[in-house]
């Protein structure tokens, strides 16, 4: 009876499934379309502009590339940038996966605190967010009067335009961008899988670690690979925390395109920008993926 | 045919506001109107508040407001080619110079202003008027400080160890970096002196920031003195912080921030009258007042108490830059700047 | 209320309980479960309220009841994932209750399995065994062992969700026995089952059951499906145990109108006692006849009662006679060999009788007159006590 009904079935919908394809495909053209005027053209735009040699882009050649590319300089300021968003990944991680955990352990009333809690800096513009950092790592700011008030150093700890005040920074600012994918995926996570680890034996560290991480890992990488791309192009906080000590990618942008109209050589550092940050995205997919496969063996 | 390069207008315009994030403020219907670009912020703030009014009452024309930096007006200017997407410029000395030799400016002829008597004397040329002075010298907080004298304190302690600095990116951190410059030997286009000693100092300066942040380190203590200009030290004190303007010794600096009618502007005769509305005896007096700032071009105006000269005319006998030779050389000051000053 | 729990003598089907493994190369043997006044509470929801249950070594008890009424709970309580408000659980007389889940050695199937879907099915059964320290050695010998005993040697490398329903159903069973737990705790295991696949599914459960001696307690909302598996059932109403017996003894002497209403189809007539004794009440039914009925509580003379009738235990004559009483016939459908008839008595009360179908009465429709058939034992309830 049920097989009979299920050949039966099938075949209409294969009918439905092949008289769709074309429609699914026209309606996804405005996206296709969106993407291209907004995406592509752009960056071919992009590409086209560094390969002039003159600010006034009328000399066609790689001058620019062969500066920037020649330059021990630029090469610290590229990796710089990475390391920056790399840091950046490291504490949201550390930080934001345990409050993820928290999250997972809540009734449904806290769940809903936190994810407020969680989204509440997204309703506060980065502008805002960033000056309120200077407040908190200044030399009168909250962190060095605990630091003094503990003793802990005699005069005020440097957190202005360092790397460490930076990441502290970014850490909070992009803390979002790790958390939205990885309680999305932990609150559809079965809670039944971890009850079932605890009733075969397994102690708390064994179900967070053969269970928990291994299922949440693609909202970790996703909310990774966010962070990652948004630390290491966040210059309104890079420049307003990092000051002129820490130069990146996005401040050489800024410099060449908007105040000395070097159009080509902005063009090159936005490339490698680009360029960097995608290596950076696809570095961490793959170390997801791989210790996905660890995990599980 | 008339309307094409209007819509487009329209349309640029409407680029700028996604550029900008921000607002257009266009009338709808106006008998007369004139499109200026502006900077956002106090300057957009200030001439939504004294200019659009008293040029509406003066001419019956309309003020639309296109909020642009500097760099982004001559981007776009030059991207448009000939059909600007407003009618007037207002740019500080660097990208002035841009401008004329990209010959994005109609000519201009300071006869039609009623004002122009009222100006200093070189305050109009053939490009343009100047609206706003900057006054550049050194800002300190006296609770913390003694009272530097010139712009070589500033590399001495106990400022030293105190200082906030910022690069060549803004017209005055150039014109204040020019300056220590000069009391080091160097002069209007070599700073070399300055990078040499800076060198030496370097991890004991207390900021060296991004210049929108500037104002938010003083305030927080994170450094106590600083090169700025009369309307941040006037702002800041209005907000109830410790700080003072102090002139060098070699004498403050100052520059003039100018409009100037966009090359085929269709509405070159209603720019003429905004520009002399904002060179009026009223005008220039309500933009000088808190919380503005402004430093006057109108020599009726009767000065603030704060500002660190008695009349106009005293300030012939400040410090003034040639930015068609600082211009060239800037991209190679902010290109050393960023590699001295990061580890 | 619950005059009815724990009852202490053997169970009916006492001598099908193993003591041993079928397979004697694992050796499995049951354990007691007693649950002792065992309270939870939600907030102020009382999921579970003041049960006291024994589960005998090697036998399958199902809670059975309406969705709602606190059977996961009480499941979950004993596998140590919730902490009881009040109470005691203890295995082979031992409390347990401050054993956290992960040391309690008792094996659960979830409703929806939660199988691991991250890992094959043999990682799935190896799990618990690797979460208990085995060597390695013991530890693939025993996924080994249990892939046979579940039949799906040739599925080790698959993952859950290449498997069908069954197959998830006994790699999860696989995975709680590989551990050899004290007691098997199973959640509505059946449920996601489509209907065909549910038999085979409960005749695996009790052949698995019987060959390791286990210990096990079933949840489900279905009645056929506790009576078919389990040696006793708990019939559970608002988080109590209405009562506690034998399959039939749970359907034929229904402790409570709950009970009766829950278990099978049945025919309630309202009426009242006349007079009570030796074990028979007689009571005057509104429908019009007057009744002798076999029953061990003694009930004060006019008491209102309710009579419950199973269909089977009604029949339908074509003439009146002074143990029948009057019928209108509204229809009859045919179901199988047999035919239900949809009755109104004289009071408006609605019956339904199955008869077969030999012919006695032609008409679909008009006057007949019913009566207890002669073996029939029905039930009778104070109607007060009518939930
Ligand atoms: N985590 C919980 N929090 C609050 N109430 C719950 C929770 N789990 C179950 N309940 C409530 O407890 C009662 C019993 O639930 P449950 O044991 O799941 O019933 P069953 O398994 O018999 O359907 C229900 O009223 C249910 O709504
Ligand atoms: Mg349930």
């Amino acid at each position: 009876m049920s097989v009979a009904a299920a050949g039966v079935a099938k075949t209409p919908a294969r009918g439905i499934a092949t008289l769709a394809k074309p429609a699914e495909w026209q309606l996804a053209l405005p996206l296709a379309l969106a993407y291209a005027a907004f995406f592509l053209v752009p960056l071919l735009l992009l590409l086209a502009v560094s390969a002039f040699e003159d600010e006034k882009i009328t000399v066609l050649g790689f001058a620019n590339w062969r500066k920037f590319f020649g330059d021990p300089f630029y090469w610290k300021v590229t990796f710089d940038t990475v390391k920056l968003g790399f840091l950046t990944v490291i504490a949201t991680t550390l930080i934001g996966y345990p409050i993820a955990l928290v999250y997972l352990g809540s009734s449904p009333r806290w769940q809903r605190v936190i994810l407020f809690i969680v989204i509440l800096p997204l309703l506060t513009s980065v502008v805002v967010r960033t000056f309120a950092w200077i407040v908190i790592l200044g030399r009168e700011g909250v962190i060095n009067q605990t630091v003094m008030w503990l003793g802990i150093s005699p005069a005020p700890l440097r957190l202005l335009q360092t790397e460490v005040g930076l990441v502290m920074a970014l850490t909070q600012i992009e803390m979002p961008l790790l958390l939205l994918p990885l309680l999305s995926v932990m609150s559809r996570m079965d809670p039944n899988l971890r009850d079932a680890s605890a009733a075969l034996g397994a102690s708390k560290w064994r179900t967070l670690f053969k269970v928990t991480l291994p299922l949440s890992l693609p909202g970790l990488i996703a909310g990774c690979m966010l962070v990652f791309a948004s630390s290491t192009t966040a210059f309104i906080s890079q420049f307003v925390i990092g000051g002129n000590r820490l130069v990146y990618l996005p401040l050489l942008i800024w410099q060449q395109s908007l105040v000395v109209y070097n159009w080509p050589l902005a063009s090159v550092a936005a490339l490698t920008l680009l360029v960097s940050v995608s290596l950076g995205v696809v570095l961490i997919a793959t170390l997801g993926r791989r210790s996905k496969g660890y995990v599980h063996a | 045919m008339t309307s094409r390069p209007y819509t487009r207008r329209k349309f640029l315009a409407a680029s700028a506001v996604v550029g900008s994030g921000s607002l257009v403020w266009r009338p709808a219907y106006a008998k007369g109107s004139v499109t200026a670009a502006m900077y956002p912020g106090t300057w957009e703030e200030a001439y939504r508040t004294h200019v659009a009014p008293a040029l509406k009452k003066a001419h019956n024309v309309d003020l639309g407001m296109t909020p642009l930096f500097a760099v982004d007006q001559i981007a776009k200017a030059q991207a448009a080619r000939g059909t600007p997407p407003f009618d007037a410029f207002v740019l500080d000395p660097g990208p002035r110079v841009t401008g004329i030799e990209r010959g994005l400016f109609e000519k201009f002829d300071p006869k039609r202003l009623t004002n122009v008597g009222k100006l200093p004397a070189g305050a109009v040329d053939e490009w343009g008027v100047t609206v706003a002075a900057q006054v550049v010298g050194i800002g300190y907080n006296p609770k913390k400080l003694p009272r530097p004298k010139g712009w070589e304190d500033l590399l001495k302690d106990p400022w030293l160890s105190r200082l906030g600095m910022t690069g060549f990116q803004t017209t005055f951190g150039t014109v204040s970096i020019i300056e220590i410059a000069k009391r080091f030997g160097g002069s209007e286009t070599n700073v070399e002196p300055f990078f040499t000693e800076i060198k030496k100092v370097l991890p004991k300066v207390a900021a060296i920031g991004a210049p929108a942040s500037m104002p938010a380190l003083f305030q927080q203590g994170q450094c106590d003195v600083t090169y700025t200009n009369t309307q941040t030290v006037d702002t800041l004190k209005s907000r109830g912080v410790d700080i003072e303007f102090v002139k060098p010794e070699s004498g403050a600096v100052t520059f003039f921030t100018t409009v100037h009618i966009a090359k085929g502007s269709k509405e070159i005769d209603n720019a003429y009258k905004y520009f002399d509305t904002v060179i009026s005896t009223a005008v220039q007096t309500a933009l000088m007042q808190p919380p503005n700032n402004f430093v006057p071009v109108n020599r009726e105006v009767k000065l603030s108490v704060n500002l660190p000269m008695a009349n106009l005319d005293e300030m012939s006998k400040f410090v003034r830059h040639d930015w068609s030779k600082i211009n060239p050389l800037r991209a190679g000051w902010i290109e050393r700047f960023n590699r001295e000053v990061s580890k | 209320m619950l005059g009815d729990i724990l009852p202490n003598k053997p169970s009916s089907k006492g001598g099908q309980v193993p003591t041993r493994s079928a397979d004697p190369s694992i050796s499995v043997r049951g354990h007691t479960v007693d649950l002792d006044a065992v309270t939870h509470r939600y907030g102020t929801l009382t999921a579970v309220a003041d049960v006291s249950l024994t589960v005998r070594a090697g036998e399958i008890v199902a809670l059975l009841g309406p969705s709602g009424c606190g059977k996961t709970t009480l499941l979950r309580l004993v596998a140590g994932f919730l902490r009881q408000s009040a109470g005691s659980v203890r295995i082979d007389g031992k409390p347990i209750d401050a054993l956290p889940a992960n040391q309690r050695n008792v094996g659960i199937v979830f409703q929806n399995y939660a199988l691991f879907p991250h890992m094959t099915v043999a990682d799935n059964i190896a799990y618990g065994l690797q979460a208990h320290g085995r060597p390695r050695d013991d530890v693939r010998k025993t996924v080994e062992r249990f892939l046979e005993v579940v039949r799906l040697g040739e599925f080790r490398d698959r993952l859950p969700r290449q498997l069908s329903g069954g197959q998830q159903q006994r790699v999860a069973l696989a995975r709680a026995l590989a551990v050899e737990p004290t007691v098997l705790l199973l959640d509505e295991p059946f449920s996601a089952l489509d209907k065909s696949l549910r038999l085979d599914m409960q005749i695996e459960i009790k052949r698995l059951q019987r060959q390791f001696g286990l210990t096990a307690i079933l949840v489900t909302h279905d009645q056929d499906e506790a009576m078919s598996i389990a040696d006793r059932i708990a019939v559970m109403n608002q988080g109590r145990v209405e009562q506690f017996d034998t399959p039939i003894n749970v359907y034929d002497r229904p402790a409570t109108l709950f009970v009766t209403g829950f278990i099978g189809t049945t025919n309630l007539l309202r009426g009242k006692t006349l007079h009570s004794s030796n074990g028979t009440t007689t009571i005057a039914l509104d429908a019009g006849v007057q009744l002798a009925i076999a029953s061990e509580r003694h009930f004060a003379p006019g008491t209102p009662i309710l009579l419950s009738a199973r269909p089977e235990q009604l029949h339908l004559y074509g003439e009146a006679s002074a143990d029948r009483w009057p019928v209108r016939r509204r229809f009859a459908l045919p179901i199988g060999p047999n035919t239900m008839h949809d009755l109104e008595t004289r009071d408006g009360a609605t019956l339904k009788i199955v008869e077969q179908r030999i012919g006695a009465i032609v008409d679909a429709t008009g006057e007949a007159w019913c009566g207890l058939r002669t073996e029939a034992r029905p039930s009778l309830f104070e109607s007060s006590s009518q939930p």
